[in-house]
């Protein structure tokens, strides 16, 4: 009876073992042969930009920082890492990889106000998990999704699990008109219609200490590569009050020397439904003003 | 530790090594040490909690056996029942109840503030208390004998496949196999396990991937057209079957395993052609526990009233059954529109059988079609108030729906394409195992290579397009 099971056993495992191998290896090819669409962009951040001008943060980043306006005002090359959905760890993961490669002159971090705990942000690095094989150094925040990724990655599928549509997206040609980008960025055309003047009722959340932790060694490390760091937290459609984590961002900043500048509630952009696509992403409009602002803004900042 | 956590895939096969190499006579005790470190592992503190409901549930049964006194017997019924319910109703119905009397104070214009009061509620606790009260009233029924071993009435409440959302196992079923434990049998070990890769497929792949569309779209009503709101609602009955029916399958499928056999919860619930037949396949256990020690009795003591007494029992057993999903006026309007469905089938039961049968109707495919899709449209309606997150929001799903029309919000083509192929996959299976069993075998395949191929393709499946990430089970909530 127990050999019974077990050979059954070692069958079905044989068979599963071969087919993931078969499929995951076919995924992981085409993963990176993708040449539009968001696996591409965050492929090319950390595997290929050289851009001396970074922006890292979410899809707040990719909708918000124009590279035109920035290489033309400061004369740099300039390359948008953010990617939607993603938080702290995930832009840590990709100064991390990029650090490796090359030291960037200046690096803007977009902060979404992502302290809280108990949001997805540890499952959402399963948009790092295609890079744990071949990046030794982005191991660790991995691994913080879960103690048991490493025996998940066995799996040849786990790190493209659902992105088999993504993945034949980012292979076809039209994906590249549909998800139009350049240089990371993304820019949005529509305009926000409804009206919403201010969201009071935030909900109260508790801090995550690792979050903040990652925050700090983030400032460190680009500081450390003598990079100009730039903390901005850019427009919302409607008046918010601040959470715990902003006054967190604000006063780690300040322990850094690091300049931190709030646009959320800035009255140039604040209920211009014209310059936002939905109430927390600009539309292209909104985008052209808010990078000239910022490239003006950080151009005295810069020695060149 | 949840059924999809990875803790749990390493818990379990040391787990059921070793409970088939402990003698038969300690096969509870390892049960019951690991039902503990399965339950303490999700909130320490509340394992005191089921342990108090155990200790109150074995005392007072044992008084109930021990004494000839009817009047003591009942005595001792109802403080059992009443103590069993006390956490229950703390720690579910509490904070709305403190914050309805707050709320009617200050319209009087009295102002006695309360303490706010926001419990979590302990997890499992409805499920565990609905057994340990169906015990006690078969003791007291004496339907079955008492159990004088607290450690094996423990392993009943405490059960690990069964505590956090059911099946709601009986004693008269239970008990008996926890006293004698089966001995190991390979056909129950196989079909455990191929019933509990089943529900791993309906519980990630489908449930989870239905449920990132229904969230996304209920989880902002105000800014979804009326379009969005229907496909949200008609799709969130399939989301629920596949969350507590996946997660019943890994628990009965467990269990298996473990050489136990428990009752099945769900029977193809979409082809039912009434409420009243979809209630007899839809949550099984629950409705099951409702008729015997709700419904049952009710009807009994309405018998005066005759058919209207029946309508009076529904209505009450579905009010309970509103009310034990959840202290919200949502459940309650969802309980009763489960009422109205099923008095209104009573009631006209007669007629419509005899205009059946005039007309042959219950040989006509269309007519089945018919039937089937009427009674997931209602169930679907009802599921409206299941799934707002107050009145106000039910309200407005309906207004929406009706006034609304508007382009349908797909979300990511991801979401909908493989929870197309999911629920697809599901429904298929379903739809060959009610009208040609026997055929399409795929698990049950005569032929090794088939069946090898079917577990491997779904285990791949589960990989490829199953959300691996996933928490919670909806039922953990209630």
């Amino acid at each position: 009876m127990v050999k019974k099971i077990i050979i059954n056993f070692l069958l079905v495992s044989a068979t599963v073992f071969v087919l993931d191998f078969a499929i995951g290896r076919t995924l992981r090819y085409y993963y990176f042969l993708e040449d539009s669409g968001i696996h591409y962009r965050t492929a090319f951040s950390i595997n290929n930009t050289t851009a001396e001008f970074l922006i890292l943060g979410s899809s707040r980043a990719t909708h918000h920082y124009v590279p035109d306006v920035f290489e033309e005002r400061t004369g740099m090359s300039f390359y948008n890492t953010g990617r939607q959905g993603t938080g702290i760890f995930h832009q840590l993961a990709v100064l991390t990889a990029v650090l490796k490669r090359y030291k960037p002159e200046v690096i803007i971090l977009d902060y979404a106000g992502d302290f809280r705990l108990g949001d997805n942000t540890y499952a959402r690095l399963s948009s790092l998990l295609p890079y744990y094989r071949e990046h030794e150094e982005l191991r660790w925040i991995v691994e913080q999704k879960s103690p048991w990724e490493k025996i998940k990655l066995l799996s040849e599928i786990y790190p493209f699990s659902s992105q088999v549509q993504q993945i034949i997206l980012g292979n076809l040609k039209f994906n590249k008109i549909r998800e139009q980008d350049d240089r990371g960025y993304v820019s949005l055309h529509s305009r926000w219609e409804a009206d919403i003047d201010s969201v009071d009722n935030l909900p109260k959340f508790g801090l995550d200490s690792l979050k903040i932790e990652a925050f700090t060694k983030l400032i460190r490390m680009a500081k450390e590569a003598g990079a100009k760091v730039f903390i901005i937290r850019s427009p919302i459609f409607c008046k918010t009050t601040w959470n715990d984590d902003v006054e967190i961002c604000i006063r780690q900043s300040k322990a850094q020397g690091v300049p931190f500048w709030d646009f959320s509630q800035d009255t140039l952009f604040l209920n211009h439904s014209y310059l936002f696509k939905d109430p927390g992403h600009l539309n292209h409009e909104g985008a052209l003003i808010f990078s000239g602002i910022i490239s003006d803004s950080i151009a005295p900042y810069l020695k060149r | 530790m949840v059924f999809t956590s990875f803790n749990f895939l390493i818990f379990f096969p040391i787990l059921a090594v070793l409970y088939w190499i402990t003698p038969s006579r300690f096969k509870w005790i390892t049960l019951l040490a690991a039902s503990y470190f399965f339950y303490i592992n999700i909130k320490p503190v509340y394992a005191f909690l089921l342990a108090g409901v155990t200790l109150t549930t074995w005392l007072f049964t044992v008084l109930i056996a021990k004494t000839g006194n009817e009047q003591h017997k009942k005595l001792y019924l109802t403080i059992n029942i009443i103590l069993v319910l006390l956490p229950l109703f703390f720690f579910k119905y509490f904070g709305t109840f403190n914050n309805e009397v707050f709320t009617l104070m200050q319209a009087w214009n009295v102002r006695w503030p309360l303490p706010e009061m926001t419990l979590l509620l302990p997890i499992g606790i409805s499920f565990y208390t609905f057994m340990a009260i169906g015990y006690t009233v078969d003791v007291y029924n004496e339907d079955i004998d008492v159990e004088k071993n607290p450690g094996i009435l423990a392993l009943f409440v405490s059960f690990f496949p069964l505590i956090l959302s059911g099946p709601i196992e009986r004693a008269g079923n239970m008990l008996p196999q926890f006293r004698k434990p089966p001995a190991f049998d390979y056909d129950l070990f196989v079909k455990g396990l191929k019933l509990a890769l089943w529900g791993y497929f309906m519980k990630l792949v489908v449930a989870e991937r239905l449920g990132m569309y229904v969230n996304a779209v209920y989880g902002n009503v105000e800014y979804h057209n009326g379009s969005s709101l229907l496909l949200a609602s008609l799709i969130y009955p399939f989301q629920v079957y596949a969350d507590l029916g996946g997660y019943s399958l890994i628990a009965i499928g467990v269990a298996n395993v473990l050489g136990i056999k428990v009752i099945p919860n769900f029977n193809r619930p979409f082809f039912a052609g009434s409420m009243s037949e979809f209630w007899r396949r839809w949550h099984m256990s629950l409705i099951s526990w409702l008729t015997d020690y709700v419904y049952t009795p009710l009807s009994f003591s309405f018998r005066r009233y005759k058919i209207w007494g029946i309508v009076l029992a529904l209505m009450i057993t579905f009010m309970i059954s509103g009310i034990w999903h959840g202290a919200a006026l949502t459940f309650v309007v969802w309980g009763l529109m489960q009422g109205v469905f099923l008095s209104t089938e009573a009631l006209t039961n007669k007629r419509r059988s005899a205009f059946e049968v005039k007309y042959r109707l219950n040989r006509k495919t269309w007519y089945l079609i018919f039937t089937m899709v009427v009674t997931y449209f209602l169930f679907s309606i009802s599921q409206i108030f299941g799934r707002a997150e107050n009145l106000d929001d039910a309200f407005l799903v309906f207004r929406r729906i009706f006034t609304d029309p508007g382009p349908l919000f797909l979300g990511p083509p991801a979401t909908f394409i493989n929870g197309s192929i999911a629920l697809s996959l599901l429904m298929f299976k379903d739809f060959t195992d009610e009208f040609y069993p026997g055929r399409f075998l795929l698990f049950e395949n005569p032929g090794k290579v088939v069946r090898t191929i079917s577990y491997s393709l779904v285990i791949i499946l589960i990989l490829l397009i199953g959300i691996l990430d996933s928490g919670q089970f909806i039922y953990f909530q209630f």
